[in-house]
């Protein structure tokens, strides 16, 4: 059962912008197993996202990659050359988006790029598929993301799609080539409530049944609370916990991890709890040692100078903090 | 007339014309906002709950009803408004990186109502500054730009220059929805104390069910242009009664076991959001509500009083016709 697909060590990703070099990713280690749901939480610009497409390596023209570790199934991805890299995106990994409208090119039908996907996951196996085929195989996938009328689907421009819809012709697209793990990206943010509520339930009724590992990255806490295994909470570039999901909402042990759990309102009222106070620190000069020392209410010296690594409190719960030890 | 009401919307309505037929933004929607409380109305998108805001805030004449603000009819248009009565009505925007100019520094964005007001002659530093300490941002800052700002600090600036005219009403359109919740939680403590100090009354526009449970005394809910229940906070999260209100509260992504005991059970959201230009007929939820009956494609429910001060639009409370 714990057969790990995925392990990514030391990952450190750079930014070259205008004026230096923005250190944004420190040191990033996860693992997902085969499987298994994982959650990614942290706030904007924490570098969720950065984590995601350098593992699949798709980082833009300006990241620089110091160092990294990135197994997939055993296999070096940093190592793969281009074909390899497109077998690896074509068949086992793929990625839903944020922004369903951003994702999907307003100027070419549903058709056109669905197939397109279609046809290349099921070349990189061996199966040349023919028209007809594509067409068969792109509407079990529509269908299996809950779509009605596949075909009027594939007839329309995205523009003429609802958000919702659109986000259902994503997932149905990232299916066609997600056979080993899929990256949701947010997939709920950019929709209303009711809509992403049903977007995570058919999410995660995919993965059970097809078996696949998935990794969710949101920002919505409660979102991630009734989906993943496990969770990762990232700050500030670095994963600084990681848990069994009941245990991360239950027992949170790192200080920002309470604080961000804090200062979610809740339904059951009790006002506004106070939020982490300071802001996310630059990423040109990030401090030294901790990096959410300039917010901590339990900032000793020791968190100057070092920087904290992960150590296990216990019952697989894993937290960057001086305060537990090391 | 009722003298507690700082602003009454009576059945107003906005239209908009495109090619494609009229949009009904807002359809024939009537509540009350009371001096000192904070008034929330929710709603997905696309359910004209900023439309009202802009409408009230004066941005577009109303197509028909009234807007009373503090007993004086206000429908028509800001145009028609006295700068007396602009002054009184202030308006916080969703996105902050957008509702401030940036090519002007902080100073420039925040003397500007100083000056159209006529409230700081001459030398408007020293205001500025008051009004930056008054919400904890570093008086250095009124030589920034708003791009060199951090989310949570442009809307702090934006804050600042609502209550920079001293105004008796503020309405905030999704205040924090565009900021990362450690962020929010400052902001909203922060407009919750200003409510107390300077005595004003909020009108508090989100999707966000969990944020308005700690903020508003009395929320109201839309859906396509019309309010479908209104009630107090607690009678709302506790005895949630239109389909609609259910389907949203079981919806929403929690994170504690108490919260999850309160979320009604039964309802499991299903079916898309119609467009504005096709509304259905009778009552517009009922394509996605699993308690349809057969009257409500046919005919719209009236708003009914079910208890003191809650309100549900929806023929299953209708027992006359049962």
């Amino acid at each position: 059962m714990n057969n790990t697909l995925l392990n990514v060590k030391e990952l450190q990703v750079h930014f070259k912008v205008y004026g230096g070099i923005l250190k944004v990713l420190n040191d990033v280690t996860l693992t997902v197993n085969e499987k298994e749901k994982v959650g990614l939480i942290g706030e904007s610009g924490c570098g969720k996202t950065t984590t995601m497409k350098a593992i699949i390596r798709i980082l833009p023209w300006n990241a620089i990659v110091p160092k990294a570790k990135i197994y997939f199934k055993g296999k070096d991805v940093m190592k793969m050359n281009d074909s390899e890299l497109k077998k690896l995106r074509r068949s086992s990994i793929s990625m839903i988006f944020q922004d369903p409208t951003a994702a999907l090119n307003p100027v070419f039908k549903i058709r056109d790029q669905i197939f397109d996907v279609v046809k290349y996951a099921n070349l990189e196996m061996g199966k040349n598929l023919s028209k007809k085929e594509i067409e068969e195989e792109a509407i079990r996938l529509l269908r299996e993301a809950a779509l009605p009328e596949p075909e009027r689907i594939l007839d329309s421009y995205p523009f003429q799609l609802s958000g919702g819809m659109r986000q259902r012709v994503c997932i149905a697209m990232a299916l066609a080539s997600a056979r080993e793990l899929l990256i949701a990206d947010e997939p709920g943010t950019s929709l209303d409530v009711t809509i992403e509520d049903q977007i995570l339930r058919l999410l995660k009724q995919i993965v059970e049944e097809r078996r696949t590992s998935i990794i969710l990255i949101s920002h919505a806490l409660g979102a991630v609370k009734g989906f993943v295994d496990r969770v990762y909470v990232m700050y500030a570039g670095c994963i600084v916990e990681s848990a069994r999901t009941f245990d991360l909402f239950h027992e949170p042990l790192h200080p920002y991890t309470k604080g961000l759990l804090a200062a979610v309102p809740k339904l059951t009222g009790g006002g506004i709890p106070e939020g982490i106070k300071g802001r996310v620190p630059d990423y040109m000069n990030p401090p030294l040692g901790c990096r959410f020392i300039t917010r901590c209410v339990h900032a000793m010296p020791i968190c100057e100078r070092k920087q904290p690594r992960m150590v296990n409190a216990g019952n697989n719960h894993e937290v960057a903090c001086f305060l537990y030890g090391e | 007339m009722s003298n507690d009401n700082i602003l009454e919307v009576i059945n107003l309505k906005k239209y908009f014309k495109v090619s494609k037929g009229t949009i009904k933004a807002v359809d024939d929607i009537s509540f009350t906002v009371k001096y000192g409380e904070t008034f929330g109305l929710v709603g997905e998108s696309g359910s004209g709950k900023s439309t009202t805001g802009h409408v009230i805030v004066g941005l577009y004449a109303p197509t028909s009803g009234r807007i009373l603000f503090e007993g004086a009819d206000i429908s028509a248009g800001v145009e028609r408004r006295p700068l007396s009565l602009k002054k009184k009505i202030q308006m916080v925007f969703q996105d902050p990186a957008t509702s401030l100019n940036p090519k002007r520094t902080i100073k420039q964005i925040i003397e500007l109502p100083l000056k159209v007001h006529d409230i700081c002659h001459g030398d408007t530093s020293q205001k500025v500054a008051e009004l930056l300490q008054m919400v904890e941002l570093p008086v250095e800052y009124m030589d920034r730009y708003p791009t060199e700002l951090g989310g949570g600090e442009k809307q702090m600036v934006a804050i600042a220059r609502a209550l920079a005219v001293n105004p008796s009403f503020i309405i905030l359109d999704e205040p924090t929805s565009a900021l990362d919740v450690s962020i929010q939680a400052k902001i909203i403590n922060m407009l919750m104390r200003f409510q107390k100090e300077f005595n004003l009354s909020y009108l508090f526009i989100t999707h966000n069910l969990s944020l308005m449970r700690n903020v508003a005394s009395r929320v109201a809910i839309m859906y396509l242009g019309k309010i479908v229940e209104l009630a107090s906070t607690e009678e709302f999260f506790y005895n949630p009664l239109h389909p609609y209100t259910k389907m949203l509260l079981s919806s929403i992504p929690v994170i504690t076991d108490e919260e999850e005991a309160m979320k009604p059970k039964k309802i499991i959201s299903t079916g898309e959001i119609p467009g504005a230009l096709n509304v259905p007929p009778g009552c517009s939820f009922h394509p996605r509500c699993p308690e349809r009956l057969e009257i409500c494609d046919k005919v719209e429910p009236f708003m009914l009083e079910i208890s003191s001060g809650h309100l549900v639009k929806c023929h299953l409370y209708d027992f006359t016709k049962a």
